[in-house]
């Protein structure tokens, strides 16, 4: 009994829980980006996506199995390129968001893509994922739709390289 | 072995460069079918005219936010002599959005002034390395690439910075160096065909 009403008030407290992704940050500079990983992440992988991108859209289960994996020690943190569209709307993101179940922090950018295209030197092509170390220093970076397990491997590569 | 592994690196560097083609590159040329009448039309890019080639498609949202700017830019630009080709070069065996009868059905209903072309195969947009749609590159009448890259730098008008292709356009129409050669063409990843097949 006192079971059930644990499980009763656990439920109740989910339920109350906030959307995953309804506070959405919105960002217009590229620089304001890095401070979306948590200060204790020693590997913080970015990755660029929009919803109007196929590979990025298949590729977001990929993600979330990615950050399954990994403690603390590992952040992922995307960066939505929605925004780009005439008439996007940042509500849209946040269902998306949501329907995939996505717990990792996500900013929305508004900002002009050339722009952010400089910040981080890649050539405008996404999905993108971009892997730093907690001193922002560039490990690595693939272009294209991730594969889990290679990326969840080469994560732990970097890590145990790290130590 | 020192020497081999510089070569190699050489190698690859050289190609990793020549994967899309820059400004001062010679444009290769092509005869594609156009999917609004089914004729051939060929690109010879020492033809002594501006042309326009831009990559794009029918199902990518961004190159689709794009298609008004383009068509503007060509009825503006076509008065002027510039020829314009718009070449779609994703896998329709993949996405069948992309047939010949989807190309055409786009192209009649949005009134394209210029051929919307099926590249089988995505030869051409591999030979001028392409990456994504929308990607434009303008040729100049001895068939040299003089700008590559965005349209604009942002799909929507009250936010745009440079108008890449435009300003390359006055340049060249005005017998003027073009100021910005080279942009970042963002943009939906070409659905490519596998090499060696038709993608039909």
């Amino acid at each position: 009994m006192r079971k059930c009403a644990r499980f009763a008030a656990l439920s109740l407290s989910l339920a109350a829980l906030p959307l995953l992704a309804a506070d959405l940050r919105t960002v217009k500079e590229p620089a304001q980006i890095a401070s979306v990983f948590p200060p204790e992440a020693r590997v913080r992988v970015l990755n660029l996506w929009a919803m109007w991108c196929l590979p990025c859209v298949v590729e977001m289960p990929d993600l979330r199995a990615i950050d399954d994996a990994f403690g603390p020690e590992v952040a992922i943190a995307g960066v939505s390129l929605d925004d780009m569209l005439p008439n996007a709307k940042r509500e849209k993101t946040i269902e998306f968001l949501d329907r995939q179940k996505i717990a990792f922090p996500n900013v929305y950018f508004t900002g002009n893509p050339d722009d952010l295209g400089e910040h981080l030197k890649f050539d405008g092509e996404i999905p993108i994922t971009i892997v730093y170390d907690r001193d922002g220093k560039e490990l690595w970076r693939h272009t294209g739709r991730l594969k889990r397990d290679e990326t969840i491997a080469r994560l732990r590569e970097t890590l145990r390289r790290m130590k | 072995m020192k020497k081999l592994g510089m070569v190699v690196l050489l190698l690859l560097a050289t190609l990793a460069i020549a994967d899309e083609l820059g400004s001062g590159a010679k444009a290769p040329g092509f005869s594609l079918v156009n999917a609004t009448d089914g004729e051939t039309v060929t690109m010879k890019p020492d033809d002594g005219k501006l042309k326009v080639v831009v990559f794009t498609c029918n199902q990518c949202p961004y190159a689709k936010a794009f298609e008004p700017r383009l068509m503007e830019i060509a009825n503006r630009y076509g008065h002027k002599g510039v020829h314009f080709y718009a070449v779609n070069p994703n896998d329709e065996s993949q996405f069948a959005e992309e047939s010949l009868a989807n190309m055409k059905a786009r192209a009649t209903e949005q009134d394209y002034p210029f051929p919307y072309l099926k590249d089988a195969g995505s030869k051409v947009a591999r030979a001028y390395g392409a990456r994504v749609t929308p990607h434009v590159f303008l040729v100049d009448g001895d068939g040299t690439i003089r700008y590559r890259g965005y349209v604009d730098d942002s799909a929507k008008p009250a936010e745009r910075k440079t108008t890449g292709l435009t300003n390359a356009l006055n340049a060249l129409t005005e017998g003027r160096e073009v100021a910005l050669t080279e942009t970042r063409a963002f943009g939906c990843a070409i659905k490519w065909v596998p090499s060696g097949t038709t993608g039909s």
